[in-house]
């Protein structure tokens, strides 16, 4: 049903659009013309008469403005009907000025239609004062509070801003820093201090105080300023008009307001490291640091690398640190240092910053490594500190005619006992070629490949299994050697046959139904003679017609023992009758 | 059978021919770097790339004159090509955090433990599990046809089952690592990142060239990232190059 509206809608839309071509136009309107930093302010683009093929999106800086919907109505007068396509966007001043909208040209219904330009004006975001506050009108407010009188350059600190939120506020949403200058500094993301919410008295209300924090480097020697920092956010308060009525008040979803927010700029002075007492190999390290390092291996042949591994631990700029140029390496060759930062705050001030030199002798006179010192600045004392590692003794044995390894330089290599200073040089070998393919993983031969292990062990498993249960079965097991014997011994009589060796024919033939009948029995083959025909359980319920077929054969086989010798043909003839009678002894359920 | 070895040895020569041309290629594009026309030898390596050919050298080569050009984030892009061949090469490893070094703004950098898979190609311990896992299933064969040995090979295969289960678990990392968590390296000198696959889309965050980029999605010539603060945007193709993951 809805959906025939909405069809039934879009059609007198469309009629009314291509009816009314002729009478389109087009205007832009500001629902204020005058707000303050960091407030939002609602920009209308009416097409009315006319469906725009175009929606000119207007970019003024200063204002960030965002697309916010699209709505379409259809108005009739007198009988005369008219619809109108609204596009809004959502304007929010980000500085304090005049500013203007230009005039918007959109193509509608193939005219060019322009409207005209707008007015806004942009009032800086001031901080509610301190009677406004402790008066309790203040439904929400924020506080900046820079923790420090004065900052080093390069020094770290956080700056802590404070939401405060009246006791009557329900919800916090839509929070939006709008504006954040950090004029003279070096900025983080701004996050909320977990678990550290509280409730203040302020003036004669209670507030919920949100503190959030924002990592700073001071990055300028003099007056660097913070803030006035300005957001938005959407509070919600009891509705006025709930009444005393606990059943409504029940139901009451609250009032929805929305708040700019401003601060107060703060402004620090930012004081620069003394060059008084620098030490040398000073790299502007800021902060409280603790040194560790460690090298191996310490028997090596000259041009062998050493690693060694130092670990600066510590409050401060970690990421900014980096390893000072020792000038009393001068005997060895260093490459550039690869460094790990580990973090154990929120905000990357407070780890633990680990480098990696490689180094490696030049020479086999070379009998220590020589100390290693980092010097840094402590804002905290005003002064500068040397960490020192002691030298550590080394065993250096000289190359012969040991190629170097693979780190040393090629023959233009960089400076050598310089920080680095730039890349290592290029490579002269090619090497081997790769063509660009698809990773092994990923190919479907090398996949399938990895099958034939598994069906190697699969089919060792089955043969497995079923030698063990040849293994524990010894009919089973008797019954495959008599098929042997029999197969075997069945070739031999047809051998007999043709030799016509009627002896042998009629031993072997007598010996194959020994070890058959045996086999079907379970007893030994040596106990089957004839008379056991009649006795057998098995045999009395077998058919008459094998049980006369074995009376034969142990007739012709006794028989043969003194009867005159006979041909071939009928050996043959024997044999084949003796094949069939297998065959049904075989068949023979046991 | 002659056909055959005819076109054997006609298809050996003919990728040696290949491999001679590609060798002289390379020197020719050494000298130009050698001379100081960094621009050219950068190219140079390029049309050796786009050929098809690539070894770490290449790649290293390469993105030491696109550092020497000035392109940090072309260097970066190249030295971490050569990376994925030859990831245990120091002189590479030395030449990437020098040039990263260099990268203004913050950037985001591989874990710990994608620093840790990332010390084998994905091929090398693609063949390295292969083969524990070949090792493994030979000795469970072997056990299956001869009995005898299960007591003598009962410590091996242990050891064989664990480290081939400990190999396959690092290879799943390594083949997760490298095919969802691509980087894009910005290889212009300042990137703005839209909120949208679409060049009228509103600024989301900017990034300085060589800056090392999340890849979360691509679409129709952009790519979706994340910076090291978790912002995401989109970015055409044509500001960054888009590397797999180590």
């Amino acid at each position: 049903m809805q959906l025939k509206i909405k069809i039934l809608f879009l059609l007198v839309a469309s009629a009314l659009f291509s009816g009314a071509a002729f009478a389109a136009s087009f205007t832009a309107s500001l629902d204020r013309d005058s707000i303050a930093v960091g407030e939002s302010v609602t920009l209308s683009l009416a097409f009315e008469g006319a469906q725009p093929r175009t929606i000119p999106m207007p970019s003024v800086p200063g204002l960030q403005i965002t697309q916010a919907g699209t709505s379409q109505f259809v108005n009739v007068v007198n009988g005369a009907m008219t619809a109108t396509v609204t596009v809004t966007f959502n304007v929010t001043a980000t500085q304090a000025g005049e500013f203007t909208i230009p005039a918007l040209t959109a193509d509608v219904s193939g005219q060019s239609l322009t409207s005209s330009p707008l007015k806004l004006s942009v009032a800086a975001a001031a901080a509610p004062t301190a009677d406004a506050v402790n008066s309790g009108n203040e439904i929400a407010f924020m506080k900046l509070i820079f923790p420090k009188p004065r900052i080093y350059v390069g020094e770290t600190a956080v700056a802590r801003l404070e939401l405060y939120l009246r006791e009557d506020v329900q919800n916090l949403a839509n929070f939006q820093l709008t504006s954040s200058p950090t004029e003279g500094f070096s900025a983080g993301k701004l996050v909320e201090l977990q678990n550290q919410r509280r409730r203040v008295q302020v003036g004669n209300r209670a507030y919920t105080v949100i503190p959030l924090a924002v990592p700073l480097t001071a990055v300028r020697a003099g007056d660097v300023e913070l803030g006035p920092f300005t957001a938005n956010a959407v509070v919600v308060l009891p509705s006025e008009n709930q009444g005393g009525n606990p059943f409504f008040r029940m139901f009451n979803q609250g009032e929805q307001r929305q708040v700019t927010l401003a601060t107060e700029k703060v402004v620090v002075p930012s004081l620069p490291l003394p060059t008084a007492d620098q030490p040398a190999n000073f790299s502007g390290a800021v902060g409280d640091f603790s040194m560790t390092a460690t090298a191996g291996p310490t028997t090596l042949t000259v041009g062998d690398p050493i690693t060694m591994r130092v670990q600066i631990a510590g409050r401060g700029a970690l990421d900014a640190i980096t390893l000072p140029v020792q000038d009393s390496w001068q005997n060895f060759k260093t490459y550039p240092p690869t460094a790990k930062l580990e973090t154990s705050d929120q905000f990357g001030f407070q780890g633990t910053k680990t480098f990696e030199e490689i180094v490696s002798p030049l020479n086999s006179d070379v009998h220590e490594l020589p100390a290693f010192s980092f010097s840094f600045f402590n804002p905290d004392d005003g002064k500068f500190h040397t960490l020192t590692q002691p030298a550590l003794p080394l065993t250096i044995k000289a190359a012969g005619a040991t190629p170097l390894p693979t780190l040393a330089a090629t023959k233009t290599s960089a400076p050598e006992n310089q920080p680095p200073q730039d890349i290592l040089p290029i490579k002269e070998n090619l090497g081997a070629l790769e063509k660009s393919a698809t990773p092994l993983i990923a190919s479907p031969n090398f996949l399938a490949l990895q099958s034939l292990p598994v069906l190697a062990l699969l089919t060792a498993i089955v043969w497995r299994k079923r030698a063990d249960n040849l293994a524990n079965n010894p009919r089973l097991r008797r019954q495959r050697a008599v098929a042997q014997v029999v197969a075997m011994g069945l070739n031999d009589l047809k051998k007999f046959a043709a030799e016509n060796k009627p002896d042998e024919f009629f031993a072997t033939l007598f010996r194959l139904l020994q070890e058959q009948l045996g086999e079907r029995l379970d007893c030994p083959a040596t106990a089957i003679t004839e008379a056991i025909v009649p006795d057998h359980a098995l045999l009395r319920t077998a058919p008459l017609a094998l049980r006369t077929a074995l009376h034969e054969q142990f007739q012709l086989c006794n028989q043969a023992r003194y009867a005159p010798v006979r041909g071939s043909s009928e050996l043959n003839s024997v044999a084949t009758q003796f094949e069939k009678l297998l065959g049904e002894l075989q068949n023979l359920k046991s | 059978m002659k056909i055959w070895l005819s076109i054997l040895i006609t298809l050996v020569c003919a990728g040696k021919i290949l491999a001679a041309d590609v060798a002289a290629d390379f020197s020719a594009a050494n000298k130009l770097y050698a001379e100081g026309k960094f621009s050219d030898a950068a190219n140079a390596y390029e049309k050796i790339i786009q050929s098809g050919a690539q070894s770490p050298a290449l790649w290293f080569n390469a993105g030491s004159a696109e550092f020497k050009a000035g392109h940090l984030g072309k260097a970066i892009a190249a030295y971490r090509q050569a990376e994925l061949l030859a990831p245990r090469d120091a002189e590479l490893r030395a030449n990437l955090a020098f040039v990263r070094n260099q990268v203004q703004g913050a950037t985001v950098r591989e874990s710990s433990w994608q620093n840790w898979v990332g010390s084998l190609t994905l091929n090398e311990g693609t063949v390295l599990t292969a083969a524990l896992f070949w090792l493994t299933l030979g000795i469970f064969t072997a056990r299956q046809l001869r009995p005898a040995l299960v007591p003598k090979l009962q410590g091996v295969t242990r050891i064989l089952v664990v480290l081939t289960i400990f190999s396959a678990t690092v290879l799943g990392l390594q083949a997760a690592n490298h095919f969802s968590n691509g980087t894009a390296v910005v290889t212009v000198a300042e990137a703005t990142a839209r909120s949208g696959p679409f060049d009228e889309a509103q600024s989301a965050f900017t990034a300085r060239d060589g800056s090392e980029l999340s890849v979360l999605d691509q679409r129709d010539g952009w790519v979706q990232v994340a910076n090291n603060a978790g912002k995401s945007g989109w970015l055409s193709t044509k500001l960054v190059s888009v590397l797999p993951g180590a």
